[in-house]
C-alpha cells in the first residue's frame, strides 16, 4: 500500500507549484470571465455581488468591432513575421551548413537577436524608428524614400511593418537554429547519392532537402505561429498599440481592456478566446512531435 | 560498357602532409569487374569516389572512354554509385528512389515504370515498390540501392562495400546474386571492399591496395598464387598464409632445429638471386600443410603438438608451431583433439618466399616476367 502511494507523495510538490503558479490563475481567469464585473472591480471581493452572466461577456467581446480589427492585425502579424522568419531562417540555416572560414563566430552572431530580451529588442528598434533620431528613419529619408524625417511609428501600415520587422530580426534565428540543428542529422551519402543521380542545387534543395527537414519545419512553425499570436511586450514597447488601434493585437487588447480600462472580465473572455486558438496549436504541435517517438 | 584509364592519380586532402592516394595508375577494360581491396585507410573508397566525381582528382587523369573527366560533374559522368548505407532516400518510396534519377533526365513516364518495374522484377522488389525504405530489411534496402543503379543503365556501376552491413549469409547470397547481375547487364564495374572473399569470388580482376598504393593487380588466381610481396600473400586467402624464419642451403631448408628438403626448382630461385644461406621469410599457406595420419617419415613431415583445433564442418584449422611462429594448417582430418601429437607434411611445391627486409617476393628472373605481362 505504501508502496503504491509512495510516488505520488514524491509528486505533491511539483503538483503544489503547478497549481499555484499555472492552474490557479487559469481557473481564476475563467471564472471572471463568466461574471459581470462592468464599471466595478471590488465585486470580486465580495462573493455576495457575483453575478453569473453565462457567455454574456464572449458574447460582447465577438460582437466587438475592436476585437475583429484585432484579430485581423494579429493574424497579418503572425503569418507575414512567421512565413518571413521560416524563408529567411532555412536560408540562413543552410549557409551555415556549409562548410567556410569562421563558421563557428558567424552561427554564434547569429544567435545574437534571438539571445537579447524581448524588451531589449523592441527598446532598440524603437530607436531605428525614432522620428528625430532613428537610423532607420534617417536612412529612408537620405535614400529618398521618404520626405524628410517622418514618424513611422506614428502611420498604421508603417508601424505593423515596423514592429513585424523587429519580430522578423529577433526571431529568424531561433528558425534558423532549428532548421540547421535538423540539416546538420541528415545523412550525407544522401546528398553524395542525389548528385550522382544527376539533382541540381535546387532539385536537391526541393526533392530532398525541404522533405527530409519537414518534421523540423513543422515544429518551428508551430512554435514561431504560436508566439507570434501571443506577441504583447513588442507592442507594448514600440507603439502601445497605436496609431488608433494600428498595431493593437490580441495580447495587447486583453492587457489593455483588463489593466488600463477595468475592464475585466472582457480581457478574461477575450483571454480564453485566444487560449482556445493557441491550444489548437499546441495540440497540432504535440500530434506531431510525438508521433514518430510513439 | 565503357573504358576507365586512370593515370598517376594522386589525392592529398587540405592539411595532409601525406597522399592518400599515390600514383594510381589502372587501364579498365569494357564489361570487367575490379575490385578494389585493402585494409580500411588504404585509400580504396577515395578512389573509387574519385571516379565518381565526389572528390576532386590533386593530379593526373581520368578517363572514361577516352574522355577526360576530371572536371566533369558526377551527374555528367554516367555513373552509377551504390553506397554502404544504402543512401537511399527515406521520404521517398522503393518506385519513387528507384525513379528518382529519371525524373530528373525528364525520360517520359511510361519508359521510366517500364525501366522500374524490370529492375523490380529482375531483383524480386515487385512487391514492395510502394514502400518506404524504414519498412525494408537491409538485404531489401541493398537490392533497392542496385535498383536505382541498374535503371539508369549506366556506362559504369561503382560499390563502395556495398554488402558490408549485411549478415553472412546474406552477404554470400548477394555476392553471387551481384556477379549474376554483373554477367547480365555487363556494364563495367569498380567495386569496392575490405573483404578478401568477396574480391576473390566476384572479381575479374583484384587490385590490391595498402597505405595509398597499389600493390598488385592481376586476376583472383594471379594474386593468390603469384603475390608479388608479403603484404598480398597475407591479405588474400584466409585463413593468412604463414610467414616463417628459414634459411636455405643448397640441400635443406631450415627452419628452427628442423631440417626439410625441398624441390630442386625453390632452391635454384634463391640460388640465382642470391638468397642461398641469406635468412629469408618463408610463406606457406595453411591449405598446403597436411595430415599425414600414419605415421610416415619423408623429407617434408615433422611432427608437432596442436595447441587449438578448429573443427569447421567438412575441415579443421590446427594452431600450432613451426621454428619460433606460430602456424595455421587447413586439413581435411576432422578428429583431432587440442593437444594431440601428429605428424604434418607441407607442400613445399607451393612455397613462397620472401625477403626479410624490403618483403618482396624472391622470385626467378622469368617468373617475375610472367607477372608483370598479366
Amino acid at each position: 500500500m505504501i508502496k503504491k502511494i509512495r510516488p505520488y507523495v514524491y509528486l505533491v510538490p511539483a503538483f503544489l507549484v503547478i497549481l499555484c503558479v499555472t492552474l490557479a490563475p487559469i481557473l481564476y481567469s475563467i471564472f471572471i470571465s463568466f461574471i459581470d464585473l462592468t464599471k466595478n472591480v471590488h465585486k470580486l471581493d465580495n462573493p455576495n455581488l457575483w453575478s453569473f452572466i453565462g457567455f454574456t461577456n464572449y458574447i460582447n467581446v465577438l460582437k466587438d468591432s475592436v476585437f475583429w480589427n484585432s484579430l485581423v492585425k494579429t493574424i497579418i502579424f503572425t503569418v507575414v513575421t512567421v512565413g518571413f522568419e521560416f524563408i529567411l531562417g532555412l536560408a540562413i540555416a543552410l549557409i551555415l551548413n556549409e562548410k567556410f572560414r569562421a563558421r563557428g563566430l558567424v552561427r554564434g552572431l547569429m544567435l545574437i537577436p534571438w539571445a537579447l530580451p524581448t524588451i531589449v529588442n523592441a527598446v532598440l528598434w524603437k530607436w531605428f524608428y525614432d522620428a528625430d533620431h532613428g537610423t532607420i528613419t534617417g536612412l529612408l529619408a537620405h535614400l529618398g524614400f521618404t520626405d524628410g524625417y517622418s514618424n513611422i511609428l506614428s502611420h498604421t501600415t508603417s508601424a505593423l511593418i515596423a514592429i513585424m520587422t523587429a519580430d522578423i530580426w529577433k526571431n529568424t534565428a531561433f528558425v534558423a537554429l532549428i532548421l540547421l540543428a535538423a540539416l546538420q542529422s541528415l545523412p550525407k551519402d544522401i546528398y553524395e547519392a542525389a548528385k550522382v543521380d544527376g539533382a541540381k542545387p535546387f532539385q536537391r534543395l526541393f526533392s530532398i532537402t525541404i522533405p527530409l527537414l519537414a518534421p523540423a519545419i513543422l515544429v518551428a512553425l508551430i512554435i514561431r505561429t504560436m508566439e507570434a499570436f501571443k506577441a504583447f511586450d513588442i507592442v507594448y514597447i514600440m507603439t502601445g498599440g497605436g496609431p488608433g488601434g494600428g498595431t493593437q493585437l490580441l495580447s495587447f487588447l486583453a492587457y489593455q481592456q483588463s489593466m488600463v480600462f477595468g475592464n475585466f472580465s472582457y480581457g478574461a473572455a477575450l483571454a480564453q478566446i485566444m487560449s482556445i486558438f493557441t491550444m489548437i496549436f499546441a495540440v497540432i504541435y504535440i500530434r506531431i512531435f510525438y508521433k514518430d517517438r510513439g | 560498357m565503357a573504358k576507365i584509364v586512370m593515370k598517376n592519380i594522386k589525392k592529398r586532402y587540405k592539411n595532409s602532409e601525406s597522399l592518400t592516394v599515390k600514383d594510381f595508375n589502372l587501364s579498365i577494360d569494357h564489361k570487367e569487374f575490379i575490385v578494389l581491396v585493402g585494409p580500411s585507410g588504404c585509400g580504396k573508397s577515395t578512389t573509387l569516389r574519385m571516379i565518381a566525381g565526389l572528390e576532386d582528382i590533386s593530379e593526373g587523369d581520368l578517363l572514361i572512354e577516352e574522355k577526360r573527366m576530371n572536371d566533369v560533374a558526377p551527374k555528367n559522368r554516367d555513373i552509377a554509385m551504390v553506397f554502404q548505407n544504402y543512401a537511399l532516400y527515406p521520404h521517398m518510396t522503393v518506385y519513387d528512389n528507384m525513379a528518382f534519377a529519371l525524373k530528373i533526365k525528364k525520360i517520359n513516364k511510361s519508359e521510366i515504370d517500364l525501366r522500374v518495374k524490370e529492375a523490380a522484377k529482375i531483383l524480386g522488389l515487385e512487391e514492395y515498390l510502394k514502400r518506404k525504405p524504414k519498412a525494408l530489411s537491409g538485404g531489401q534496402r541493398q537490392r533497392v540501392a542496385l535498383g536505382r543503379a541498374m535503371v539508369r543503365n549506366p556506362k559504369v556501376f561503382l560499390m563502395d562495400e556495398p554488402l558490408s552491413n549485411l549478415d553472412a549469409k546474406l552477404r554470400s547470397q548477394m555476392r553471387a546474386e551481384i556477379s549474376k547481375l554483373h554477367r547480365k547487364l555487363g556494364a563495367t564495374t569498380i567495386y569496392v571492399t575490405h573483404d578478401q572473399t568477396e574480391a576473390m569470388t566476384m572479381a575479374s580482376r583484384i587490385v590490391i591496395m595498402k597505405d595509398g598504393k597499389i600493390q598488385q593487380i592481376g586476376t583472383p588466381k594471379e594474386v593468390y598464387d603469384h603475390p608479388v610481396n608479403r603484404f598480398v600473400a597475407g591479405f588474400i586467402g584466409s585463413p593468412s598464409m604463414n610467414f616463417i624464419s628459414a634459411t636455405c642451403s643448397d640441400t635443406a631448408l631450415k627452419i628452427g632445429d628442423l631440417t626439410f628438403t625441398i624441390p630442386k626448382e625453390k632452391i635454384e630461385i634463391l640460388k640465382t638471386t642470391g638468397y642461398l644461406n641469406k635468412k629469408i621469410t618463408l610463406g606457406i599457406r595453411p591449405e598446403d600443410i597436411h595430415h599425414e595420419p600414419k605415421e610416415v617419415n619423408d623429407s617434408n613431415t615433422f611432427e608437432t603438438t596442436i595447441d587449438v583445433s578448429e573443427l569447421m564442418g567438412s575441415e579443421s584449422l590446427l594452431y600450432t608451431s613451426l621454428g619460433d611462429s606460430t602456424l595455421i594448417a587447413k586439413v581435411n582430418s576432422t578428429n583431432i583433439a587440442n593437444g594431440e601429437k601428429i605428424t604434418l607434411s607441407i607442400d613445399f611445391n607451393k612455397i613462397h618466399f620472401f625477403d626479410k627486409d624490403t618483403e618482396e617476393v624472391i622470385q626467378s628472373t622469368n617468373q617475375s616476367k610472367l607477372i608483370s605481362i598479366s
